[in-house]
């Protein structure tokens, strides 16, 4: 489990340099990721929900990039972006092919299903995060 | 006051963020604050990802309008943060117009990480994510070498102009077939979780992100045009992969 955090951090952190994030920040998204994924493996544990876990990690990435960016004077975006990708459902949607392509189309409905979740519970965690974003910066206006 | 000098460096600054990656409604918000730092009468800002509009009238001036359309977009974000602080510095009148121009021009200019930094990142990617999904080390080293060669084909598909879709398909397809190559020649080694994470450098993650951020803000066009990117570039990545299974399974 330990392996799979520090592993979630160097992930991150090399996602972040594909996407061209200037050297001084790699760490600090690096560190997105690793937290996201600890919280994840957390939750998970505790209640054994998939969409659960990912609603509550995608909370917490929301909330430490949103912190980051005030104190980095940074674009949230930066953090966000490469922090948010380890919960991407790539594992689910890759199941879901693979259900399909084996002519299993009730598994193909289970794990199709659970994507669909669990981008949908990704969402809502940033749009809520984003809708206090919003409230403040209207109100400074 | 040259009003034409202050729109073109409002649309230059936001095309070059809009080209870059950053959200649409933060190119809009840009752009707008940059306007409003005189008080025209009126100003208005629309912005989409392939293209900006933009007009200022006040009694004193011709009324201005100033269409950019946007073709190739990258993903910078250094640059995104670079002129979003150089239009926050001249909004708080840090620096003056003549100033911030030669500044965003030297943004412009700023080169991205090199093509073999760029290739083994690709690689340590893969990798990484590798051991996150649950990977050994054996599937580590796999993904490692899987990564490195879709780094090199993507460089070659970028230089080529390919469409993202047909690149991402080709990509999938051969994270697939090396997955199930390797994994069939090298024993105790699982190709699920080293396709799972070989295929992350591929996943659209600014669109995903902006997709929801932009609609969260009202931006609705954009929201829904993101989301359908980021929508099929996950299935060309899924049908890459699934020709990789159906020409390999039945052996």
């Amino acid at each position: 489990m330990i392996l799979q955090i520090i592993s979630a951090f160097f992930a991150t952190f090399f996602f972040a340099i594909l996407f061209n994030v200037s050297k001084k920040e790699l760490g600090y998204c690096g560190l997105v990721g690793s937290l996201g994924w600890l919280i994840y493996l957390f939750i998970f544990k505790w209640t054994d929900s998939v969409i659960f876990s990912n609603f509550i990690s995608a909370l917490s990435i929301s909330i430490i990039s949103r912190i980051l960016a005030k104190l980095r004077k940074m674009p949230i975006t930066i953090f966000l972006i490469p922090g948010i990708i380890p919960l991407v459902p790539g594992a689910g949607m890759y199941k879901t092919m693979y259900a399909v392509l084996n002519q299993n189309f009730k598994e193909a409905a289970f794990y199709g299903a659970q994507t669909f979740e669990i981008a949908g519970a990704i969402a809502i965690a940033i749009i809520f995060i984003s809708s206090f974003d919003t409230l403040s910066h209207k109100k400074t206006k | 006051m040259d009003h034409k000098l202050l729109l073109n460096f409002a649309m230059q600054a936001g095309e070059i963020m809009l080209r870059s990656g950053a959200e649409t409604y933060r190119v809009e918000d840009t752009i707008m604050r940059i306007l409003s730092v005189y008080d025209f009468e009126s100003i208005e800002v629309f912005v989409t990802p392939t293209g900006i509009i933009a007009t200022i009238d006040d009694k004193n001036i011709e009324m201005t309008t100033k269409l950019k359309r946007i073709n190739s977009r990258t993903i910078r974000l250094d640059k995104v943060a670079l002129v979003n602080d150089l239009s926050r510095k001249y909004v708080l009148g840090k620096i003056s117009l003549q100033d911030a121009i030669e500044e965003l021009k030297k943004i412009d200019k700023i080169s991205p990480y090199q093509p073999l930094i760029l290739i083994s990142v690709t690689g340590l990617t893969s990798a990484f994510f590798t051991i996150v999904f649950g990977g050994n080390y054996k599937d580590f080293l796999i993904s490692l070498s899987i990564g490195i060669i879709l780094g090199i084909i993507q460089r070659l598909f970028i230089n080529l102009q390919l469409s993202r879709f047909l690149a991402d398909m080709l990509g999938g397809f051969l994270v697939g077939f090396l997955a199930l190559l390797l994994t069939s020649i090298i024993p105790s080694t699982n190709f699920d979780n080293i396709i799972i994470g070989s295929i992350m450098p591929m996943v659209p993650g600014v669109a995903i992100t902006n997709a929801i951020r932009d609609t969260i803000e009202g931006n609705l066009l954009s929201g829904i045009s993101r989301g359908v990117e980021a929508f099929f570039v996950a299935i060309s990545i899924a049908t890459g992969v699934a020709i990789a299974l159906k020409v390999w399974l039945p052996f």
